[in-house]
């Protein structure tokens, strides 16, 4: 690691924050203008039917309607999708789930394009909506895509498959198997703010200009030209600032856009839609709820020695982040390659399935699949430790992965790449106090303790895995970094300007990150997965060394020094050692611009090639992880069921924290979505409607569910991060759910394997276990 | 119905006709120009939409702007600008308590009515007065923060 860091590691206030803090910050919806026409979608009134028919007719008369839109009437492919184009712009003859556009309006106000819906006329022949994809998986289900390229395996979309070692050797020759059954629910990523498109018309160029708050320009670019019928360079994409993603954005962003960007085209003017927080709750993309059967085979002194998992997975109406075909399993292969979580087992044998419902389709949510794999593993270890009676934490360290031990994937772990669970192990456990137990009162009010931990692969193995960005340098000796990523609260802005600076000598101040518009900057991939910091992150280092370099060989001959011998720093150029050598940057950058310097790079980083085998699911997905432990402290009221999270400690190995108070709000903001997962949340459906489309009744933590949360930031280097990061946006919201369950345990000795948590459930389960 | 109100608008007197049924978060946001105030939920729930009646938040987004007639209405706009921020704009920079921004100005201002009435909050203070303020960023924590070292500073 780099000694003597100046600007990377120090937690510089964020670029953007005093003007969001003062209202001065412009989101996509600050941007809405009143001569833009207003969308309005028709959604299916049932989650799956056949459309008989469709009447626009007095829609379309009425005064102050620009358009009504109906399958019919699109000017490309009625088909999107980030992996497959599976999801119809415009239902045509059949509908999959309520978020279903059937009709499409535009028109001078809300109000007219709201009173237009009412006089568009549908009638649809119902069929039965499954909410549940273990129903939906039964031979004599309906078929939800019956043209599907994967509708010969009925409402299967894909298996994942994952096959090490002897797995039924060793089940039979273990001391110990613990088998259970787990479920994790549905749950809405429950961004602030609400999806969002204005579609512009670019007379200049015949093409299109989307201004959409979201999370993938380019994939947005890729996805959506085909409906256009346009070529990908005329589709320009960009977000301003958004108002939180955490994965929904990759996905929900094209359903806006497919919508505003055709009814753009088609009234050839701006056209904005913007979706109520209902229909953002009722349309838009969710994580996807699982059922996971685990068997874990262990020796009598604790040593895991198989796993056995079958995952189904609610794959909901349409693909998305699914996975249909190898590599590109996202979030599937996830729920398979994390089976045996941070633990080196030997023989593992893990199938997941992923099975289309009449529900909102399931998307990336902030741990692409891993949280609900770490829920059962860590559920399941904390019953190995009670039956063996050994001490849930140093059952933990006999079995997680060390250097060169393999993954049940294949993958070989490397200290080098930085392995500090064991380290936030200790550090959790010293910092609550694990060996001195808890205090109980007489009263109703039951306390416990629950632990567990996680591991995360830094970015996405899909189709592809890499970066690009473009850096200039002005005159002033300031530099524009322009990247694709999006700004979403993370910090991206400020953790690229943090690390282009120290890369190239200047201040913090002098480096201005543009982000997340196909028209300024190559593919930096999408805003997902934990990739930033390092995939792109390393695409600036790329193309900051390039500039310096060219500066140094310039600055050699007036220096009358070797390049290698010349420094920048705070903006002036000096002999190493030498300081009275010293001149100003811009000084020498105005002599390299009129001396033919190209004082421009593109930057490139491709970690290596990811592979994952359809055969046995045995590869080397993922490059570094990103470790954690958690530990939590919960009171139970066993009158009301109301469970009270009392106390949260949370360490991260982050690789090297490049601002440190960045790391800390991805780490409370985690567990708080974690705690919230883990307790309270739950999108509940019934024959494909949803129950509870307001936060009056989808509940998310609010600042009383919440205990102060503490974060503890370890820092084990990853040899191919920038500076020795690794990604850390995602996981945080891994481990909280199983140490609350675990402590659940605990307080109460009740085994409860279904989340969320909530008083009702725990209420229930006391008074079946008569322990009121 | 069209409704003829005069109102005290970030310390500047603005007289407007505007319909019955008129929302204040739509009047502030699409008439007057104010976008600081955010729209996230559009049924009381979230707190994005705080403004400041007469020095207490409320949620604009179920607020008939008739009801404003003769009152004072403060927003984040009229709290503190990006040259000259107030001081608890400048705490929840410098706590690190703004992530995506969507819910700060609303934050920041049902912040500034308790501190207006309490300068010195206890943590169970400040959680009773931001329990209608959704946050799915920050876990929290560093805004407990912000709000603690605005009352310091004051």
């Amino acid at each position: 690691m780099k000694k003597g860091l100046r600007i990377v590691g120090r937690s510089v206030a964020r670029a953007e924050a005093l003007a969001k803090a003062t209202g001065r910050a412009r989101y996509t919806s600050d941007f809405k203008r009143g001569d833009m026409l207003v969308a309005k979608a028709l959604w299916a009134k049932y989650p799956h039917a056949l459309i008989k028919s469709i009447d626009t007719s007095a829609a379309e008369q009425l005064a102050g309607v620009a358009a009504v839109m109906t399958a019919k009437d699109l000017p490309g492919r009625n088909g999107y999708g980030i992996m497959v184009p599976d999801k119809p712009v415009i239902a045509d003859g059949k509908t999959r789930y309520e978020g279903d556009p059937v009709a499409l309006v535009a028109a001078v106000t809300e109000e007219i394009a709201t009173k237009a819906l009412e006089l568009i006329k549908v009638e649809y022949e119902v069929l039965t909506a499954y909410d549940d994809p273990r129903e939906a998986m039964k031979d004599d289900a309906v078929l939800i895509h019956p043209n599907h390229p994967a509708a010969d395996k009925g409402n299967l979309l894909t298996v994942v498959k994952l096959d090490r070692g002897d797995v039924e050797k060793a089940f039979r020759e273990a001391d110990i198997v613990i088998e259970n059954y787990y479920e994790t629910p549905m749950v809405e990523h429950c961004y602030l703010e609400p999806d969002i498109c204005i579609a512009e018309p670019d007379d200049l160029t015949g093409g299109l200009h989307l201004i959409c708050a979201q999370q993938a320009v380019y994939a947005t670019k890729r996805c959506l030209a085909p409906v256009f019928n346009l070529p990908h360079h005329k589709v320009r994409v960009s977000s301003p600032i958004v108002g939180g993603g955490f994965g929904g954005k990759e996905d929900s962003s094209l359903d806006v856009a497919a919508v505003a960007g055709v009814l753009a085209l088609k009234t050839k003017k701006t056209v904005c839609f913007e979706l109520t927080r209902e229909e953002v709750f009722r349309t838009t993309g969710k994580r996807h709820a699982t059922y996971i059967k685990h068997r874990m085979a262990a020796t009598k002194e604790g040593k895991i020695t198989a796993v056995d998992v079958e995952t189904v997975l609610n794959k909901g109406a349409y693909t998305s982040m699914g996975g249909l075909r190898e590599p590109a399993h996202a979030v599937t292969m996830r729920t398979a390659a994390y089976a045996a979580g941070v633990y080196a087992v030997a023989s593992a044998k893990a199938r997941s399935y992923s099975v289309f419902t009449n529900t909102p389709y399931s998307c990336a949510f902030r741990g692409f699949g891993v949280p609900q794999a770490i829920f059962a593993v860590e559920c399941q270890i904390d019953e190995l430790a009670r039956r063996l009676n050994m001490d849930p934490i140093e059952l933990r360290r006999k079995n997680i992965l060390r250097d060169g031990d393999h993954t049940i994937y294949g993958q070989v772990m490397k200290e080098s790449r930085g392995l500090g669970l064991e380290e936030c192990m200790d550090k959790v456990r010293d910092s609550i106090g694990w060996d001195k137990p808890l205090a109980q009162s007489a009263g109703p009010v039951k306390r416990g303790r629950g632990f567990a931990v996680f591991m995360y692969g830094t970015g996405i193995p899909l189709l592809f895995e890499g970066a690009s960005c473009f850096a200039v340098l002005n005159n002033d000796a300031t530099l524009n970094v322009n990247i694709a990523s999006t700004e979403m609260g993370q910090g991206v802005m400020t953790v690229m300007a943090q690390m282009a600076a120290e890369a190239l000598g200047l201040n913090y101040e002098d480096v201005l990150v543009s982000f997340s518009d196909t028209g300024r900057a190559p593919d930096s991939g999408p805003t997902v997965g934990s990739r930033s910091t390092v995939m792109v992150g390393n695409a600036v280092l790329d193309a900051c060394r390039q500039l310096k370099d060219r500066l140094l060989a310039f600055a050699a001959k007036p220096f009358k020094a070797d390049p290698r011998d010349l420094a920048i720093e705070g903006g002036k150029i000096f002999v190493v050692g030498k300081p009275e050598t010293a001149e100003s940057l811009a000084a020498l950058i105005a002599k390299a611009y009129a001396s033919q310097v190209p004082l421009a790079a593109t930057g490139v980083w491709y970690p290596p090639q990811p592979s994952f085998r359809a055969e046995d699911g045995q590869g080397e997905p993922m490059h570094a992880y990103a470790f954690g432990a958690h530990a939590i402290e919960i009171s139970v009221d066993t009158e009301t069921g109301v469970i009270t999270v009392d106390r949260s400690v949370f360490a991260c190995d982050v690789g090297k924290a490049i601002n440190p108070a960045a790391v800390e709000g991805q780490m409370e903001g985690g567990a708080a979505q974690g705690i919230g997962w883990g307790v309270m949340e739950e999108q509940v459906m019934e024959n494909g409607v949803m129950q509870n489309a307001a936060f009056h009744n989808y509940m998310i933590p609010t600042i009383k569910d919440l205990p102060d949360l503490e974060s503890i930031i370890v820092e084990h280097p990853n040899e191919l991060g920038p500076f020795g990061s690794k990604g850390i946006g995602e996981p945080p919201i891994i481990p909280a759910a199983p140490a609350i369950r675990n402590a659940v345990w605990d307080a109460l000795g009740i085994k409860m394997n279904a989340i969320p948590l909530t008083a009702r459930t725990v209420l229930a389960e006391i008074q079946k276990n008569g322990k009121a | 119905m069209a409704v003829d109100i005069k109102f005290i608008l970030n310390d500047k007197p603005v007289e407007l006709q505007v319909e019955a049924q008129e929302i204040l978060v739509d009047t502030l946001r699409e008439r007057l120009g104010l976008t600081g105030t955010k729209k996230a939920c559009g049924t009381g729930d979230c707190g994005a939409c705080t403004v400041l009646v007469d020095g207490e938040a409320v949620r604009s987004c179920i607020l008939l702007t008739a009801s404003v007639d003769g009152k004072k209405v403060l927003t984040i706009e009229g709290l503190g600008t990006v040259e000259n921020p107030h001081p608890i704009q400048q705490a929840f920079v410098d706590a690190g308590a703004v992530q995506c921004g969507y819910c700060t100005p609303g934050m920041v201002l049902t912040a500034k009515a308790l501190l207006d009435k309490c300068p010195n909050p206890t943590t169970e203070q400040i959680k009773e007065a931001l329990a209608g303020n959704l946050c799915r960023c920050t876990g929290y924590t560093k805004i407990i923060k912000a709000v603690k070292a605005a009352a310091k500073k004051n």
